[in-house]
């Protein structure tokens, strides 16, 4: 799991969900803990996207509970992705 | 007459532009077809153009007349992320590209652009992605909040107030409402009748007490709803709380509620939460040999709707007359 990946995780879901850095653990949930409603995920998505130049697939991306998962499906993606 | 058979006379010829975001699902292929051989709608495809076309040609359908359009090479993209951020400073237009390049979100951002009339999707994926796309792109009809579904049943036989066709909601999406989202639940649905049933509909908000016949939260929960709903649409015919045989028997009203504004022939019913609704629906299609139409979404700013994953092609066609007659409704 790279650092440069955690990173803009982290930065997406702050900027996104308007939460503080501190606040922000890999054991985070997206829902429960960092008040994302079903409607921000879909811009989390995007935001994802853009930041790591990649495409999400909407039902894969769905299933993505918490900020470690997001960190671990994100790299999946990239390295797919990016080689 | 059958009453799909009804909605498509009504649509037929009107020109309404309806989106399906899975256009490369072979069943939404022969739907957009279907809509063009009866002149139903004018139909878009997403997806791509080259596979759409294989797909066809598999199928043996003609696409004469049907619009293909790949979201994530259209030229709209731009333009509906600049209208995605409209009013908010806290997403770039770069990120909302990417957001509305996806089908679901591109079709829903057609009908926030005016590009298209009705959305009609959800045959491949869950019903979620459908409420996410158009909740957050379309948005949402005046005055609501809350997206929410109704069946539309048809039951062989008129009950005692003489309804025959009536509008259940919400019985597939809002798990416990409270009262505000009921509220919402009841003047929705009572819009969405004024067009499908074609009358000044007559909305029950159900409970297990009549006008205070029972005391409990459960009960001031749907007291304030129907005050609610009367406040937000003055013009519908609300009356609540009602037990069921209160709102559609004109005898049981007489004696149970003799100042209800119903009488005992509601045609709308709005239960208190999921269970009740789901349950409701089912006992009248199994026991009552209704036909249960539905769920069809509702409360977006212009129809949308959500198809289940085993919907035939004469499912989406059936949902796309239903949508079409909606969108002419009145509010």
């Amino acid at each position: 799991m790279s650092d440069r990946i955690k990173e803009g995780v982290i930065k997406v879901v702050c900027e996104t969900l308007k939460v503080d850095e501190a606040d922000v653990t890999l054991e985070s949930r997206f829902v429960d803990d960092l008040g994302a409603d079903s409607l921000k995920s879909l811009e989390l998505v995007a935001g994802f996207e853009e930041e790591f130049d990649i495409e999400m697939e909407e039902e894969a991306a769905l299933s993505v509970k918490t900020v470690g998962d997001a960190v671990t499906f994100i790299s999946k993606v990239v390295k797919e992705q990016h080689g | 007459m059958d009453l799909i058979q009804k909605y498509k006379d009504i649509v037929r010829g009107r020109g309404l532009r309806v989106v399906y975001p899975e256009g490369n699902d072979e069943r939404l292929i022969r739907a957009a077809a279907e809509c063009v051989r009866e002149n139903l709608a004018r139909p878009t495809l997403l997806g791509k153009p080259d596979e759409i076309a294989q797909k066809a040609r598999e199928a043996g359908v003609a696409l004469n007349g049907v619009q293909v359009l790949d979201p994530g090479a259209s030229d709209k993209v731009t333009g509906y992320a600049e209208l995605y951020v409209k009013g908010r400073d806290d997403m770039s237009v770069k990120v909302a590209a990417r957001l509305v390049r996806k089908p679901f979100a591109f079709g829903a951002m057609m009908l926030k652009a005016g590009d298209a009339d009705l959305f009609v999707g959800g045959a491949t994926v869950p019903t979620a992605i459908v409420i996410q796309a158009a909740s957050l792109c379309a948005g949402f009809e005046p005055g609501i909040s809350t997206p929410s579904s109704f069946f539309l049943m048809d039951c062989p036989q008129a009950g005692p107030g003489g309804a025959k066709q009536m509008l259940y909601a919400d019985c597939a999406i809002n798990i416990s409402p409270n009262a505000r989202e009921l509220a919402e639940i009841a003047v929705c649905t009572a819009r969405t009748a004024k067009s499908l049933l074609g009358r000044e509909p007559k909305t029950a908000l159900l409970s297990f007490s009549t006008h205070g016949s029972a005391s409990h939260a459960d009960a001031e929960k749907v007291i304030e709803a129907t005050k609610l709903a009367r406040e937000m649409a003055p013009g519908f015919v609300f009356d609540g709380e009602l037990q069921l045989d209160s709102a559609i028997s004109p005898k049981v009203a007489a004696k149970k509620c003799p100042d209800s504004p119903i009488a005992g022939q509601a045609d709308v019913f709005i239960f208190p939460d999921l269970d009740a609704g789901n349950i409701a629906y089912k006992l009248t299609q199994y026991f009552g040999g209704a036909k249960a139409i539905g769920p069809i979404l509702q409360g977006f700013a212009k129809p949308a709707s959500d198809l289940s994953r085993g919907a035939s092609v004469e499912d989406v066609v059936s949902a796309t007359a239903i949508l079409g007659v909606m969108a002419g409704k009145g509010t």
